[in-house]
């Protein structure tokens, strides 16, 4: 798992890379929180390298979906891939959160 | 075709069973996302096992064997921890919105969503709970 994070347009774009599992939820949940605690209200998650998610890794979306609902936020996903927005959709997380096809839409 | 694999109830054996899966899949030319579906599952079951199925915090075995017949996978998982059954767990409601769902208990329903059987037994002191999934051409 390896995060990249970008300003664009004043959100805060968040390239997520690799795997979201078991191993390495935690330190994906600390910097995750520590982006959050930081003052970000405007975040996108680009997932377009996204290539597995656990129940863990979606643990860790939720968390960050509820910290941002409670400061009024915004948090949007783009570029899920097909195998993972299955997952999205079978935990009910495609109602979730705002998922968008392209980065471009994910920044409006 | 059938492969055992056998690992430890430690955490850091997930990334060696994924690695395992995936040489699985290669050889018997396994769909991408079946593979990925497989990988999860067994994540799940297996990271229960190791994070709750074992109080004493010794160094136990976990038994994976997956066979492929008749286009359908089929995955068993055996350890002796303490009794535990899946299929008796109260499903999460996914249609609630943000703020009620719980955190966590997804795990278990991803399992019961992605694959067609899932079968539990208490033998002989062992947990078997046996995973099935017919192939889609």
């Amino acid at each position: 798992m390896n995060i990249t994070k970008e300003k664009i347009n004043g959100f805060c774009v968040l390239k997520i890379e690799g795997r979201i599992d078991t191993t390495n939820f935690n330190s994906f949940e600390k910097e995750i929180s520590g982006i959050i605690s930081s003052g970000e209200t405007k975040i996108v998650f680009n997932c377009k390298n996204m290539s597995y998610i656990s129940s863990s890794g979606l643990r860790v979306f939720l968390v960050a979906q509820k910290k941002m609902m409670a400061i009024n936020g915004k948090l949007n996903l783009c570029e899920m891939q097909p195998t993972i927005k299955e997952i999205f959709d079978i935990s009910g997380f495609s109602s979730i959160f705002k998922i968008f096809g392209t980065q471009e839409q994910a920044l409006e | 075709m059938e492969e055992l694999i056998i690992i430890t109830n430690r955490v850091d054996q997930l990334p060696a069973l994924a690695e395992k899966i995936e040489e699985l899949s290669e050889k018997w030319n396994l769909p991408m996302p079946l593979t990925m579906n497989l990988n999860l599952v067994l994540e799940e079951a297996v990271s229960n096992i190791i994070f709750y199925g074992y109080p004493d915090k010794n160094e136990h075995t976990i038994k994976i064997s997956v066979s492929l017949l008749n286009q359908e996978i089929e995955v068993e998982i055996e350890d002796e921890g303490i009794p535990f059954d899946p299929t008796s767990m109260k499903q999460p409601d996914v249609n609630l919105p943000a703020e009620e769902r719980p955190i966590g208990g997804l795990g278990i329903f991803l399992i019961f969503k992605i694959m067609d059987h899932v079968n539990y037994k208490r033998e002989q002191g062992k947990n078997i709970l046996t995973l099935k999934k017919k192939i889609q051409s």
